[in-house]
């Protein structure tokens, strides 16, 4: 009986560690529409990343980490946006807070309408450009750190 | 959903089953089933510990989130695999573990080409720009790549071969299964630097298995254990 109860225990309390939902200093996230969005990134003189996220998607929690690393890695080369669909600001914003994932630009999309003008659904979602708006890669699901690293390096190289 | 990661895992597990059975048919001293059940529950402990490795290094608690240890895809780490393998093998194998580790050396390392080469299935087989003659391009990019993931799965069945026809020839208890081991570590450091990634890969563990696995080969050549050598060699195949 010991032999469950400890390991169960453990579970308890460790999940109970877990985070609470704090948003810190993390700032209301501006709301973007279709047509802005894509001004956005036709108008880009650099290489854009954008990752379609919400706060509820488990597979997102793994690969926030990663975009973190990312764009500590590429942030002088490629702009990062963010784009938190169908979800509330409060817990995006904690989730941001959560993996300190503010450090790029994110933009808010209650009713996914943005997200649609991308021509993809789904999260977690991650999209590369040249340079301009051109679409190089989709992936969809959760990206890995091999993934993630070849397309940020394709477009850097599309773009110079 | 995506689920070109479990053609990856299949084509590995048909690579492992299959050198099993081939090597079994050619040295009837192996015990297929035996040798099956270990590599595949050895597999599983190993998905399961990288993953759980994975999921702390990047601060996400795995008893507060159960679910993400199912997300293989979000990455599972070399060395909590390596660890959780090697342990399985050793406590299932333990009763025979030098001979049964010897068996499963060749099969691992086929096993673990099949992996590699499974990124035909997934489109995920290159790495770093390169202009040799058999670099090629994502779709719709003329930037030609390495195609890494193949270069480790032809090193990897490489070495199983060589492996499995050193085992038949000098059946020293343990030497295979040593060499088998520096041979995966040496592999992955040979095409460590084709391959792109956000963080310097475990080199380091590369490394060490690479050294430790010859040190242990050494020893074992030195230090063969009691066996029965009267039987006559079988022919070189």
């Amino acid at each position: 009986m010991r032999r469950i109860v400890i390991p169960l225990v453990f579970a308890v309390v460790a999940a109970g560690c877990a985070s609470g939902g704090d948003v810190g200093d993390v700032p209301l996230l501006p709301e973007i529409s279709p047509v802005e969005l894509q001004e956005l990134l036709t108008d880009a003189e650099r290489p854009v990343v954008v990752n379609v996220w919400a706060s509820w998607c488990i597979p997102c929690r793994s690969e926030a980490p990663l975009l973190r690393a990312a764009h500590e890695s590429f942030g002088s080369q490629v702009d990062f946006i963010g784009l938190n669909v169908r979800d509330a600001q409060g817990p995006a914003r904690a989730f941001l807070n959560e993996f300190a994932l503010d450090r790029f630009a994110h933009f808010f999309d209650p009713s996914g309408a943005a997200q649609g003008s991308l021509g993809a659904g789904g999260v977690p979602l991650t999209l590369f450009y040249a340079p301009g708006g051109d679409l190089v890669e989709l992936h969809y699901g959760v990206i890995d750190d091999r993934a993630l690293a070849l397309n940020l390096d394709e477009i850097v190289r599309r773009g110079s | 959903m995506e689920f070109t990661l479990l053609w990856s895992a299949l084509t590995g597990v048909t690579a492992l089953y299959g050198s099993l059975w081939w090597m079994g048919r050619r040295d009837t001293s192996l015990c297929v089933r035996d040798l099956w059940e270990i590599a595949i529950t050895a597999g599983v402990v190993a998905l399961a510990t990288g993953r759980i490795v994975a999921m702390v290094r990047i601060g996400v608690n795995p008893f507060a989130h159960p679910g993400e240890l199912l997300l293989v895809r979000a990455g599972v780490d070399t060395v909590g695999a390596t660890v959780g393998a090697v342990a399985a093998t050793a406590w299932l194998a333990r009763a025979d573990l030098r001979e049964q580790l010897d068996g499963l050396g060749p099969a691992a390392l086929f096993g673990l080409a099949g992996w590699h080469g499974g990124c035909l299935f997934r489109d995920a087989c290159l790495g770093t720009p390169s202009s040799l003659p058999w670099a090629w391009a994502q779709p719709g990019s003329d930037i030609t790549r390495h195609p890494v993931e193949l270069y480790a799965a032809v090193l990897m069945a490489v070495a199983a071969w060589l492996l499995f026809r050193l085992r038949l020839r000098y059946p020293v208890p343990g030497l295979v299964a040593a060499l088998a081991l520096a041979a995966a570590g040496g592999a992955r450091l040979i095409t460590e630097p084709f391959r792109p990634s956000l963080f310097a890969g475990p080199v380091w563990w590369y490394g060490a298995a690479l050294v430790g696995g010859i040190a242990i080969a050494v020893w074992a050549a030195v230090h063969p254990a009691a066996t029965d050598t009267t039987d006559e060699v079988p022919p070189l195949l």
